[in-house]
């Protein structure tokens, strides 16, 4: 055993980090979301204001935004499971010398840099990209499809981004699926699929929930894949705030857009905690 | 028991499986095809082969003080991160502080909150007390978001160091950072790692924080590529995403042969 002293000495380094470059700007933003912008100005002196965070919920605009982001959060959500779970199936109960190479290979696009994933699906999805290209070429389109500044892009390119982080929360889940009661439910005359949908699934839940809440959090805050594939025009929440600090230069509303985006972000992940606690406080 | 081998994955569901593994690394592919090509804008097949992009990618001062800055950034942001991290997950998992837990929460709270708010209030911070444009203010924005890296992989990996051993080194007469050095240490490597490898990558890769602190001459790769893709796809940035591509499957292949790396992800 370390003495206290020794301990708070150990730890202060990396806490006063912290403190001083994220705890205290951070906090030092929540008068600026009180503040009133004045263009030209910046910041006008002297007044205080709500209407920041009451527009974000009157305002036409950022309404269509915000929906837009949890929509898309959903959407990648969804994808990511049902594109998800049959790989990190297939690597949990898979042959075993298949394991680590899949594992790598699902890994290698997840360690690679952001920007450079997002410009090899620029290259796939643009006007004059490959995929139109080919479907011209193969005469099955004449003019090219419209695959970026939209939903379909972004739905594309954020689910390659995070269907890694799926695959791997829920190849943890499936291993810890006792494979005994598998074997019992077949012993038993349950049918594949069956043993599947009745013990599998179910048992493999709260990995599910953790790589559901993980990826929707991560869509909802993305801003490369976004801005890359959804240009200036096609916003979410991430993109209209970097616009509002490096545009506009209106940061009470950017400051009020950080905040409600961090709150949806931290409520999910707080959700889904006291839901797990719930399931296994009835385990 | 033979269970295991004959109640193998359904073949549908393996070919399903194969087939978004695929889709995985499309866009690799992609990238990596459009850097050798001679045109400048991207065909399959690719239209003769060069090396002409790499050439004018290494030879621009643009890139390379980019890469340059990402290199810093990245090796000194993981070096601190390391040393702050580690002696604080030694110190939670030591000694039971009050709070230990609450603690813990707050260490790993950049990665709980949206990256570009983070980005956003260091740059109100640093406009305010004129640490933008700082070499040093960018350094901690990076230790920022990659200790909660170091802090998770140490707190793993020493968890699972039986504290009876530390305590042996002590009683035969080392001190407490001799015993850290020569007992703990060298059975937490793998661990810290793994983690080492996370934090280094996401300094590489980031843009959300980066990008609203940094000055002109502080540009980094990511964002470079970042910003230039507005103007248009160059070849030029496919050829060094590529090389980004095979410095990222080297270090990974030899972090896998050497460290196990799949166990830790």
């Amino acid at each position: 055993m370390i003495r206290t002293r020794h301990g708070i000495m150990l730890l202060a380094p990396l806490a006063l980090v912290l403190v001083g470059f994220f705890l205290v700007p951070v906090i030092m933003m929540l008068p600026t979301s009180f503040r009133e912008y004045q263009p030209g100005l910046g910041l006008a002196p002297g007044t205080w204001t709500l209407e920041n965070y009451t527009q974000i919920v009157t305002d036409d605009y950022y309404r269509e935004v915000i929906s837009r982001t949890l929509g898309l959060g959903l959407l990648v959500t969804l994808a990511c499971l049902l594109l998800g779970y049959p790989v990190a199936y297939l690597i949990a109960r898979g042959p075993d010398r298949w394991r680590v190479p899949l594992i790598l290979l699902v890994v290698f696009p997840m360690m690679l840099n952001l920007v450079v994933r997002s410009f090899g699906w620029i290259a796939l999805l643009a006007n004059h990209g490959l995929v139109n290209n080919l479907l011209i070429e193969l005469g099955l389109i004449s003019s090219p499809l419209k695959l970026m500044f939209n939903l379909t892009g972004l739905m594309i390119g954020l689910t390659h981004i995070y269907l890694p982080f799926m695959v791997l929360m829920l190849v943890v889940a499936i291993r810890n699926v006792p494979r005994d009661v598998e074997a019992a439910a077949a012993v038993l005359g349950s049918t594949r699929v069956h043993v599947f949908a009745a013990v599998t699934l179910p048992l493999s839940a709260p990995g599910i929930l953790a790589g559901s809440i993980l990826v929707f959090v991560l869509t909802i805050s993305a801003l490369v894949t976004p801005r890359m594939l959804g240009g200036p025009t096609y916003k979410v929440m991430a993109t209209l705030i970097y616009d509002e600090y490096m545009q506009l230069l209106d940061w009470p509303s950017g400051s009020a857009l950080s905040f409600a985006l961090t709150f949806m972000a931290v409520g999910v992940i707080w959700l889904s905690s006291r839901l797990t606690k719930r399931w296994a406080g009835m385990a | 028991m033979n269970t295991e081998d004959d109640r193998g994955v359904d073949p549908g569901v393996t070919a399903f499986a194969l087939a978004v593994i695929v889709f995985l690394q499309i866009p690799v592919i992609v990238v990596v095809l459009a850097a050798f090509s001679t045109t400048s804008y991207l065909t399959i097949p690719p239209q003769g082969l060069t090396f002409a992009w790499f050439g004018k990618v290494l030879s621009d001062p643009t890139y390379l003080s980019a890469i340059r800055m990402s290199l810093i950034l990245a090796c000194g942001s993981t070096a601190i991160s390391l040393v702050v991290g580690v002696a604080a997950a030694y110190a939670l998992l030591r000694k039971a502080f009050p709070g230990a837990e609450a603690i813990t929460s707050f260490l790993m709270a950049p990665l709980v909150l949206p990256a570009v708010v983070i980005g956003v209030a260091l740059l109100q911070y640093f406009s305010l007390t004129g640490l933008r444009g700082s070499l040093l203010g960018l350094l901690m924005a990076h230790v920022v978001i990659t200790s909660p890296y170091i802090v998770r992989s140490a707190l793993a990996s020493l968890s699972g160091v039986d504290l009876a051993t530390e305590e042996a080194a002590r009683v035969l007469g080392a001190n407490g950072l001799e015993a850290f050095r020569l007992v703990t240490l060298p059975l937490i490597v793998p661990g810290l790692v793994a983690g080492a490898l996370f934090s280094f990558i996401t300094s590489l890769d980031n843009v959300p924080v980066t990008i609203f602190l940094i000055s002109a001459n502080q540009t980094t790769l990511p964002v470079l590529i970042f910003t230039s893709v507005e103007m248009g796809i160059d070849p030029s940035v496919a050829a060094v995403s590529t090389l980004l591509i095979f410095a990222t499957g080297v270090v990974l292949l030899f972090a896998e042969r050497r460290f196990g790396f799949h166990r830790f992800v």
